[in-house]
């Protein structure tokens, strides 16, 4: 670097101007200039955002409004029909077909979130221990959520089905008698339940384990020289330390089991009786087996709604984790 | 030079924003587009029609019926074979439609034809039939199947196959469990009750996810008493004396453990594996069971109809149908398509292809359909007695396809097969049901 490099950056130090800066115009045009690039700059974000708007208008936008449009009508899938208003919406929550979807959506969804949440926080727990052929170990148990939901439901029926089915024959041999796990309407949504947190539990074992892995063991060391008991370091270090991610897996796992359709449809197809039948199930019933469009569409508004609401109050409990 | 960099930024960014909106406006322009059913194609006149077929039976069904389509010309035209499978396959043909993108010609649901009628989509077939009694294929047809097709305003589709709902035995299980063949409602109470001492099931369905028979064995019962959904004018009239007597009978059935207490959540392939298994012994199934089970064990027969406790002997069959689309390239090239291919079906029983029944007596009579005993009786003691889903009433109409797939028929049947209910709580809850739905 030559002498004349040196302290003519020195001086452009002195004056404030950065490498490459013109340091020897007036102030006010390099304001005019920075106002300019500013503008310039402004538009281009402008032109750039509304590209991405009119995509996402025509991806998300118009499927909505569209919806919408089929919700307040008497139309089918090809005719829009006449409108009629919130009818549609009356007549499904005046139904008791809706509040019992409604009644299953809910006690599947809170047994799919937390089933697979403890299952997948107890397995990963477990594999955070040194244990022979953890990762092959690991690999095996995402199996369930790899295979494909329409392979695992033929398995799953094939397993439980008929009398003569495995687990039937294992209750039999056991002297439990002979459970209908699909036939019996409490067993069946018992089962789709089980088969719920089977699908699930790999991805909420995922999503701790990494929460798990960045949490420092020196903080249990730390913990252990205070006196603490294990189940102290579980419930005031682990479970406070992966709250955030945890709260994360809980949104995504409610939005998944609330819109879970293959899950319930394969195994069951939403009986014995309805008993079985979320609303998700509902709705494509009525729309594609009673041709109601409009009741339908209402219910997957009304669900719409509903997951909304949940995701932003568990969201404010992240970031009210967050901030603790 | 300074310049240079400048032009090239401002470009870089012109030409990014140009193609993001471009990239933008390709969906939009794909879904303002439209675009026909069945463009001209190949510079004939009338243009290519395009054929959608169903997966009827085996793989090597479509390949066949693929052959005959593009082996068609007539009329300045040719034609171009589509196969659309099952699932959700009302939502294919609807969507395509809505965006006039769909077949000219198709086969599909049963009551598919009824639906698109009412809601205007249909080009009526008076033209294929006079086409049809002038080279004699209409005095061909079995007695009755196209009856259900004439509307007011015309014919609304042509009738091409037969699904019909026959009572099926395992003739070694009734050996076992000596007992005769049922030929009336008591004689099945009997063999059922013989059969289950054996292990074997008296009454085989199933009304799991996807499995429609256990609903039609509902409907086939009530009719075999004489009853139905709906009266002479097609209105809903469930609550009649004869549905009452057909469920409590079911009912009967269930209770005594005839019914397989698990037929409630048996899917077809449960219910495939029970007759497979030899575990079913006596039910109501499709016609061609044992090529739909892959039973080569010639076990399988097929029964007589069996008599209700006032004399009805009445099964139900869906008349499965060839209907046209008003959106088509040339509505001449759409009748003259379906005309060849009427003429053409019989190959697909020569080839042995097909499980449903002909709906031409020159097809029941080729020695590759009649060289089985089980068409034979089918076509001889089963198909006079065939009604379809409006008995009492005569007119198919799209509400049929509401009882057909909707949540009532299933609900009620599930309601039957669980034996958790009496006959006149559930049939009135099936009522109730359908009223809901049905547009009258």
């Amino acid at each position: 670097m030559s002498s004349t490099t040196v302290q003519s950056g020195l001086a452009r130090a002195r004056r404030g101007v950065a490498p490459g800066g013109s340091g020897g115009r007036p102030r006010n045009n390099g304001l005019n200039r920075k106002s300019k690039l500013s503008a310039q700059t402004s538009r281009t974000y402008f032109w750039l955002l509304l590209t991405s708007v009119i995509l996402l208008v025509l991806i998300h936008g118009y499927p909505l409004v569209y919806a919408g449009v089929q919700a307040t009508h008497d139309g089918n899938l090809i005719e829009t029909g006449n409108f009629v208003g919130v009818e549609n919406f009356a007549n499904v929550l005046g139904s008791a077909a809706f509040w019992k979807a409604t009644q299953f959506t809910l006690i599947f969804t809170i047994v799919g979130v937390f089933g697979s949440w403890l299952v997948g926080l107890g397995l990963a727990l477990l594999l955070r221990t040194k244990i022979p052929a953890g990762g092959t170990f690991k690999v095996l148990l995402l199996l369930p959520w790899v295979v494909p939901i329409v392979v695992s439901s033929t398995a799953w029926n094939w397993l439980v089905a008929t009398p003569e089915s495995p687990v039937p024959s294992l209750f039999r041999a056991l002297g439990l008698g002979t459970p209908l796990f699909l036939a019996d309407p409490t067993l069946a949504a018992a089962t789709v339940m089980a088969f719920k947190v089977w699908v699930s539990f790999p991805f909420m074992m995922m999503m701790t384990s990494a929460a798990l892995a960045s949490v420092d063991n020196t903080v249990y060391e730390a913990a252990s020289m205070d006196g603490a008991s294990r189940f102290q370091q579980f419930s005031q270090i682990t479970l406070p330390l992966i709250a955030r991610s945890t709260y994360i897996s809980w949104i995504l796992m409610t939005i998944f089991c609330v819109n879970d359709f293959p899950t319930i449809y394969l195994l069951t197809g939403g009986g014995p009786v309805d008993a079985t039948t979320s609303l998700v199930v509902l709705a494509y019933r009525k729309v594609f087996q009673d041709f109601q469009t409009g009741p339908g569409v209402a219910i997957a508004f009304l669900m719409t709604l509903t997951l909304v609401i949940v995701s932003v109050i568990l969201y404010r409990q992240i970031r009210k984790s967050s901030v603790e | 030079m300074n310049a240079q960099p400048g032009q090239s930024r401002t470009f870089s960014r012109r030409g990014f924003l140009g193609l993001s909106a471009a990239a933008a406006a390709v969906p939009l322009l794909a879904a303002c587009g439209g675009g026909s059913a069945s463009q001209a194609g190949g510079g004939a006149a009338g243009g290519t029609i395009k054929f959608w077929d169903m997966p009827w039976a085996a793989p090597a069904y479509n390949d066949a019926a693929k052959k005959i389509v593009e082996g068609f010309s007539g009329n300045n035209s040719k034609a171009s074979y589509q196969l659309i499978q099952w699932n959700n396959f009302y939502q294919t043909f609807s969507s395509a439609i809505a965006s006039k993108t769909g077949p000219a010609v198709s086969t599909g649901g049963g009551f598919q034809a009824f639906q698109f009628e009412q809601q205007g989509q249909i080009a009526y077939a008076d033209k294929v039939i006079d086409a049809l009694k002038k080279n004699g294929q209409f005095d061909d047809f079995l007695p009755g199947v196209l009856e259900p097709f004439k509307s007011d305003k015309g014919y609304i589709a042509v009738p091409w196959q037969l699904d019909m709902r026959v009572f099926w035995y395992r003739k070694s299980l009734f050996d076992q469990a000596g007992v005769a063949v049922p030929t009336d409602w008591k004689s099945m109470l009997e063999a059922g009750k013989a059969l289950k001492k054996i292990g074997a099931v008296g009454f085989a369905t199933g009304s799991g996810a996807g499995n429609f028979i256990g609903n039609h064995a509902m409907i086939m019962m009530m009719v075999n008493n004489g009853g139905g959904v709906w009266n002479q004018d097609g209105q809903i009239d469930v609550m009649n004396d004869r549905n009452v007597e057909a469920v409590e009978f079911l009912l009967e059935l269930v209770s005594n453990g005839i019914i397989d207490p698990a037929a409630v959540s048996y899917t077809t392939d449960n219910l495939n594996a029970q007759w497979k298994d030899k575990k079913a012994g006596f039910g109501l199934n499709v016609a061609g069971l044992p090529t739909r089970v892959g039973d080569t064990s010639g076990d399988l027969y097929v029964a007589s109809p069996v008599a209700g406790p006032h004399g009805d002997k009445a099964t139900i069959v869906f008349p499965n149908n060839i209907m046209m689309y008003k959106n088509t390239p040339s509505q001449e090239a759409s009748e003259a398509f379906l005309t060849y291919y009427m003429g053409q079906i019989k190959e697909l029983w020569k080839q042995k292809l097909m499980v449903a029944l002909p709906v031409f007596k020159s097809i029941t009579e080729m020695p590759e359909f009649a060289s089985d005993p089980n068409n034979v009786k089918i076509v001889k003691e089963w198909q006079p007695i065939a009604k379809t889903f409006a008995a009492r009433g005569s007119k198919l109409t799209a509400n049929m396809a509401v009882l057909d797939g909707g949540q009532a028929l299933s609900q009620f049947t599930q309601t039957i097969l669980t034996g958790k209910s009496d006959a006149k709580t559930a049939l009135k809850a099936f009522e109730s049901g359908l009223q809901s739905v049905v547009k009258s």
